[in-house]
C-alpha cells in the first residue's frame, strides 16, 4: 500500500501531512510505535525540507511517500532545494544543551536504514526504512 | 496545540495537547514570554495529551528552560506519555529536566524547595 502527497513549504502544510500520514498508517494496520517512529522521522525529514532545503518558499513543493508491506515501513522525502548533502553527511550528534540539530540524529536513530541524496532535480532525497520489528537504542550509544 | 493556563500560587501551570513541533513550539515560547514579563519565572508543564514531541519541540523545551534558569527561575514537566519520555531518555535530556510522574508531585516539590 502506498501515499504520496505533495505539500506546499508550509507550516499548516506541515501539520496537513502529518494528519495524513497518520490516516494512512492506522489505515493499513501499522501498530502504534512504529506508527508514531515514523510520523517522527517524517516529520523531522519534512522540517527539514521546510527549513534547509526549501528555506520556507511556500512555492517549492516538498514530496512525501509512504509505503508498507508485510516487513517494513518505507518513506521518501523530496524537497525542491540545492541539496546541502555534505552538511548532513559531515554531521556531529547535536551537544546535549542544544536547541536545534537534532532532526538528523534522530532519523538516524530510530531508522533499520537512512538514505540521504541529491535528487536528480538537485534537491535533497531522504529514504527512510523502518523495520516492522524495530528495537532502539540511546543516541549516544 | 493547545496550551491552558492556570496559576497554582507562585507558580504557572501549563496544560499542553497535542503535538509539540515547530509550528507550536512558537506558540508555547509566545505563552512564555507573557508568563516572563509579569515576572513568573516557576513554571510547570504538564504534558499528559501531549501525543508527540519532534526535535523542533525538544529544542523549544531546552531554550525555555535555559531562559528560566538564567532568570534563577525553576521548570518543571509531569505526566509525559512513554514515546514521549523516550525521546528525553534517548537525547539524554532526562538528566537535564526536571521530570515527575504527577503534577502534584511536581507542584510539592516547589513546596518543598521553598520551605527549605
Amino acid at each position: 500500500m502506498g501515499f504520496e502527497q505533495t505539500y506546499p513549504s508550509t507550516l499548516e502544510a506541515a501539520d496537513l501531512m502529518l494528519e495524513d500520514l497518520g490516516r494512512f498508517l492506522a489505515a493499513n494496520d501499522v501498530m502504534p510505535r512504529n506508527a508514531h517512529l515514523m510520523t517522527l522521522m517524517v516529520s523531522e525529514a519534512f522540517t527539514n525540507a521546510y527549513l534547509h532545503g526549501n528555506q520556507k518558499d511556500p512555492d517549492k513543493r516538498i514530496i512525501v511517500q509512504v509505503r508498507v508491506n508485510e516487513s517494513e515501513i518505507t518513506a521518501d522525502i523530496i524537497d525542491q532545494g540545492k541539496g546541502g548533502l555534505k552538511r548532513i553527511m559531515s554531521k556531529k550528534p547535536a551537544p546535549l544543551l542544544a536547541e536545534s540539530g537534532r532532526g538528523i540524529d534522530f532519523i538516524r536513530h530510530f531508522s533499520s536504514s537512512a538514505t540521504f541524496s541529491e535528487h536528480e532535480d538537485g534537491g535533497m532525497h531522504v529514504a527512510i526504512v523502518l523495520s516492522r520489528d524495530a528495537v532502539s537504542k540511546t543516541i549516544h550509544d | 496545540m493547545e496550551i491552558k493556563v492556570k496559576q497554582e500560587g507562585n507558580i504557572a501551570v501549563l496544560k499542553l495537547a497535542g503535538r509539540l513541533d515547530l509550528a507550536s513550539g512558537t506558540t508555547l515560547k509566545q505563552n512564555m514570554k507573557s508568563l516572563f514579563d509579569k515576572d513568573v519565572t516557576m513554571v510547570h508543564l504538564n504534558l499528559a495529551e501531549v501525543e508527540f514531541v519532534n526535535s523542533s519541540g525538544l529544542g523549544t523545551l531546552v531554550s525555555i528552560m535555559k531562559e528560566i534558569r538564567l532568570m534563577k527561575g525553576r521548570l518543571t514537566m509531569s505526566n509525559l506519555a512513554s514515546y514521549v519520555q523516550e525521546i528525553f531518555d534517548i537525547t539524554q535530556l532526562s538528566h537535564i529536566f526536571e521530570i515527575y510522574a504527577t503534577e502534584e508531585e511536581a507542584l510539592s516539590s516547589f513546596q518543598a524547595v521553598a520551605s527549605n
